[in-house]
């Protein structure tokens, strides 16, 4: 209760004007060093707003919400929408999982237990962009060694990014060949940073393994699986290198993710006004997803505390 | 207890063999790649056995490339002090902002709290190339393009919200009665927070602070957009390989392996921070 | 004097044509001996004396922007004669390939004025011109008191100037009346086949002469190869998939992407001729194409053909040069041919990437780079490349006449001339000139996968693709 007495100490009257205005000096270098990036933010919002292709500068214009409404009407908006939520999800269900199952086989702080929880690491220090290019070998029908191997199973045929069926199994692959140690360590700290009473009062109890998982282990977790997955959310719907260095976003439209698109839309076609406006609503589904988890974040420690 | 021996002695080893396989294997192949020519990487089907050279990671360290053509100069070791030098700036900068920011928030209900916390969150979700160009045309204007400075301004997009959010957790979880005692002995605020404070973050700090570093020594749109080739990182100078005469991928595989050493070793350096830190707090005892 | 005679004797002072060559063609012209030798005499005194400067700007710095690539590599390697030549500095800053045009779009639309001059692709000037990044090189090119007498422009090969130059007007024809020389063509690839020699001599095949036989070729090779494929092309989500090949034999057939009626233009891909061509190649590439075809770029192309995974390209001509060299598996073992793929057709018509000088329209200093795109893209340093270095293909005719450059090629690249000179005067931008070419070549390009991977059939496929294009155009003023 150390903690709400701090809080309610900061709330009391006869606090100086100084110790006030604390929490305010501590946090405000950060915002406002941040700030100053808004502004461009601003402008890109601004552009959203105008008919502004580079290469057509006579036809720059004023048009208010046209590009937005635009996307209403645009089935190759709505397949970016679609494609990228699908994305998402699989990308972060499958790594929360698969994460979870890695930082339970770790669980212990054993030297080998350790030190393979560093290597499992490694993925993560190569840059997506490079990665994806290695990825793109190694998948080659000629040279790839993973499509050797896949054929010495029977799989002569496999066209991995190349074919519509499989393009988006693919990536999402690739996906989660990286970024699974990043929900790992944060899981396996957690775990590991669980409070020890509750479970030996369960195995005193005899309570049965499945049990004590879902009802203690995953319970106390919440709070690390939603971080983690908050900012795994964030990088995922934001996909860019990987998709772009694998597939540009093909073949057809299938892997036509926001951010391709608007990078496409931007560097390629020049076209500001569209651009911006793509990444406005990309912007603002990350926004609402992570305001939702958030809450749940916050209720969470709240609830959490509480119980301590 | 059968079945729990069972899972311990046949079921684990199994797991954590295939997780391994997954994972490290394609390094492995990378790693081997990096001691081969590219004639020997492309042979069909692939193979395991070669004969090692060392002349692509030769050609990396002493920055000359040999080709047909004649010898070309590469300026690889030059973008990983880039690297150095950005991914290194932005995290110490985002110390140096985001841990008394997330001391505060972790500490203080103050008004707009939420509000601030959530908004140096959200510059998580602002997608880079959104501010990129209006950006290019700011710093040009500022004369910040081309220039550490600037890039590592940039970069607190990166690791800004990660060393914030995840130092926040920690702080919240180390009970303040230890600051409290400090205090009572007399001692000020700012000393307590130096001295007590951020001593029991340090592993939660730690951790974020290699989070942070992994993803703005990946990142290279920012570089690519607002640098010249002077200040360019390591991983658009691993692309550099890749020309109209043909990919060199032997010598991508080298510089994969150069670009991954100085973060393993950070990550061997702050292993036992590591896994602790990101407990976030986890009030032990 | 006139005109030819008095290029010829310029010729002659830049050591491109020999004396004894001089006085013969100055004998086809009816001047005798003795007056070529006074007008010889007379000439030297004038081009040493001709009054250009190239010291003029001695002591300025210009700053390039450039991508990773063999011809920058042979700048680079002739940079000292510039320098000595202007008394210049030259700073450059190169990036790779796979991200030069974002660079280039990103420097140039925030107006920065840190690159004097760049290196750019002739399709982007469609975008970069009527933006207003770039200078229009007439100014230049056709000012004596810019341009040194022995520049010679119209030794460039004029289909690639044309290609440089554009009105800005949507669907007007590149080169024509009004047409501003946005850039300045300085080394360029044209689309034809190259392949693997004793592959087609240990299976008895001769070299396709148009589309049935080469897809016919390909099958065969797909089937008793034991393990190379038939032909290799791009198929990439992106415009740089529809340039090459595809492009070249879409020409072939007497194909337009647009037509244009009273300045509006309007999708031509469904056409039945259209149709019929797009079932031929989507054919060829099911039965005999790379397997990852979708994801295959100019690289994987060009890999396989050197590592020996497949059997020929249909790409551009320098991706086979430079496959027959370095430390690929099949270096040596590569040959080129022409191919004209409608069997009607009389010639090849193949489709052009140019890489080419601009010049930034904010530079500070434009007259000092002026000079260094004329000293780079002028005949000595042509011939230095063209020689010594990768720099291929040139863009100056006198620089194909070239006997040194000549016996280099044929030496080591059998039949590389030859398809060069058949397919020479059909070689051009095959594209109408638009501002939406990218968006709607792209387009193209995923309506193609979708085909392949029959997604949709081809028909169906193009008549989407047309009613997109048209919807995409309206919308633009442009359809």
């Amino acid at each position: 209760m150390a903690a709400t007495a701090e809080v309610a100490g900061a709330r009391a009257p006869k606090q100086s004007f100084s110790r006030a205005a604390l929490p305010y000096l501590l946090s405000l270098p950060a915002l406002l060093v941040c700030i100053g990036i808004l502004i461009p933010f601003f402008t890109a919002v601004y552009y959203s707003l105008q008919r502004y292709n580079l290469a057509m500068p006579f036809l720059r214009g004023f048009i208010w919400f046209d590009n937005y409404k635009d996307f209403l009407s645009d089935p190759a908006f709505w397949n970016t929408v679609s494609i990228s939520l699908i994305y998402t999800a699989l990308t972060v269900g499958i790594e929360l999982l698969l994460g979870l199952g890695i930082a339970l086989l770790l669980q212990r702080p054993t030297l080998f237990n350790n030190a393979l929880s560093i290597a499992l690491m490694l993925p993560l220090m190569i840059a997506p962009a490079i990665a994806s290019l290695m990825w793109k070998l190694m998948t080659n029908p000629n040279f790839g060694i993973l499509s050797y191997l896949v054929g010495l199973v029977g799989l002569t045929d496999f066209k991995w990014a190349s074919d519509p069926s499989t393009a988006l199994l693919t990536v999402v692959l690739v996906d989660i060949w990286v970024y699974t140690p990043f929900m790992m360590i944060l899981l396996l700290a957690g775990l590991r940073g669980l409070p020890k009473q509750p479970f030996e009062a369960a195995e005193l109890d005899g309570v049965p393994a499945s049990f004590v998982f879902f009802r203690i282990t995953l319970p106390m977790l919440l709070p690390y699986i939603i971080t983690a997955a908050l900012f795994r959310m964030l990088d995922s719907i934001q996909q860019f290198d990987i998709i772009y260095a694998m597939t540009q976003g093909g073949p057809g439209d299938k892997l036509m993710v926001f951010q391709v698109q608007a990078y496409l839309e931007f560097f390629t076609y020049t076209n500001v006004g569209r651009s911006s406006a793509l990444l406005m609503v990309l912007w603002a589904i990350a926004y609402l997803l992570s305001h939702q988890f958030i809450k749940s974040w916050l209720r969470l420690r709240e609830r959490a505390r509480g119980q301590a | 207890m059968t079945e729990a021996t069972l899972w311990s002695r046949l079921l684990r080893p199994v797991l954590l063999t295939l997780v391994a396989l997954f994972f490290l294997f394609p390094i492995f192949w990378v790693f081997l790649m990096s001691f081969q020519t590219n004639e020997q990487i492309l042979r069909i089907p692939p193979s395991l056995f070669f004969s090692p050279t060392l002349d692509n990671y030769w050609g990396l360290v002493s920055g000359k490339l040999v080709t047909a053509a004649g010898t070309l100069e590469l300026p690889f070791m030059r973008n990983l002090w880039n690297s150095v030098v950005l991914s290194t700036g932005a995290v110490l900068l985002s110390l140096l902002l985001g841990v008394p920011a997330a001391y505060a928030f972790a500490r203080f209900k103050f008004r707009l709290g939420e509000d601030i916390a959530f908004t140096l969150l959200s510059f998580r979700f602002a997608p880079p190339l959104l501010v990129l160009l209006p950006l290019n045309l700011y710093f040009q204007t500022l004369g910040l393009n081309d220039t550490y400075i600037g890039l590592i301004w940039v970069y607190q997009l990166i690791t800004l919200p990660l060393i914030l959010w995840i130092v926040r957790g920690y702080f919240e979880d180390i009970s303040p009665d230890v600051e409290h005692a400090y205090r009572v002995d007399g001692h000020g605020w700012l000393k307590t927070f130096l001295k007590i404070s951020i001593p029991l973050a340090r592993p939660g700090i730690a951790a974020a602070a290699l989070l942070s570093f992994i993803f703005a020594w990946n990142n290279f749109v920012f570089a690519l957009i607002l640098g010249s080739s002077s200040i360019q990182p390591v991983t658009v100078g691993a692309l550099a390989f890749v020309t109209a005469s043909g990919i060199q991928y032997g010598q991508i595989a080298a510089a994969v392996v150069l670009s991954i050493l100085p973060t393993l070793t950070l990550a061997l350096y702050a292993q036992r921070y590591l896994v602790e830190g990101l407990s976030l707090g986890a009030v032990k005892g | 004097m006139h005109e030819r005679e008095r290029d010829l004797v310029a010729q002659f002072m830049q050591r491109q044509i020999g004396r004894r060559e001089l006085f013969r063609r100055m004998g086809q012209m009816g001047v005798g001996a003795a007056a070529a030798s006074y007008l010889l005499n007379t000439a030297s005194t004038q081009v040493l004396a001709a009054d250009f400067d190239w010291q003029a700007h001695k002591g300025k710095t210009v700053t390039l922007l450039l991508n990773k690539h063999p011809y920058t590599d042979a700048m680079i390697a002739n940079l000292d004669n510039f320098k000595t030549l202007t008394g210049m500095d030259v700073k450059y800053d190169v990036f790779p390939e796979d991200v030069y045009f974002d660079k280039v779009t990103a420097a140039l639309s925030s107006q920065g004025t840190q690159y004097d001059a760049f290196m750019t692709g002739a399709y982007q000037t469609w975008q970069y011109g009527p933006a207003g990044w770039l200078v229009d090189m007439n100014q230049f090119i056709s000012d004596p008191a810019y341009t040194a007498p022995n520049y010679n422009w119209e030794d460039m090969l004029p289909n690639l100037r044309a290609s440089t130059a554009w009105s800005g007007v949507p669907g007007e024809a590149l080169g024509g009346e009004g047409a501003k020389q946005w850039a300045v063509p300085w080394g360029f690839e044209l689309n034809n086949l190259a392949y693997n020699k004793p592959l087609f001599d240990k299976l008895g095949l001769g070299v396709p002469k148009n589309l049935p036989e080469l897809i016919e070729t390909a099958a065969k090779i797909t089937k008793d190869a034991g393990g190379p494929y038939g032909i290799g092309v791009r198929g990439s989500r992106s415009w740089a998939s529809i340039h090459p090949g595809f492009l070249s034999a879409y020409s072939n057939y007497g194909q337009k992407d647009f037509s244009l009626a009273d300045g509006k233009l309007s999708a031509a891909m469904n056409t039945p001729e259209s149709k019929a061509f797009h079932d031929l190649w989507v054919k060829m590439i099911q039965d005999s194409g790379p397997k990852n075809w979708a994801t295959y770029t100019w690289y994987q192309v060009g890999t396989d053909l050197g590592a020996g995974a497949s059997g020929m390209i249909y790409d551009a001509d320098i991706l086979g040069y430079f496959m027959n060299g370095g430390d690929n598996k099949e270096a040596g073992h590569l040959a080129y041919a022409a191919i004209a793929p409608n069997p009607e057709a009389t010639a090849p018509t193949p489709n052009v990437w140019i890489w080419s000088l601009g010049m930034n329209a904010f530079g500070q200093q434009q007259d000092a780079a002026w000079l260094f795109v004329q000293w780079a893209s002028g005949t000595e340093h042509g011939l230095f490349g063209a020689r010594k270095m990768d720099f291929v293909n040139p863009v100056r005719q006198s620089v194909w006449d070239d006997q040194e450059f000549k016996d280099r090629i044929a030496a080591k690249y059998p039949g590389y001339i030859e398809q060069y000179t058949t397919s020479a005067p059909g070689s051009k931008i095959y594209f109408t000139p638009q501002p939406l070419f990218f968006n709607l070549t792209t387009e193209w390009a995923a309506s193609l996968q979708k085909m392949v991977a029959k997604e949709v059939p081809v028909s169906e496929g193009l008549d989407q693709l047309a009613e997109s294009v048209n919807r995409q155009l309206k919308q633009a003023g442009l359809g």
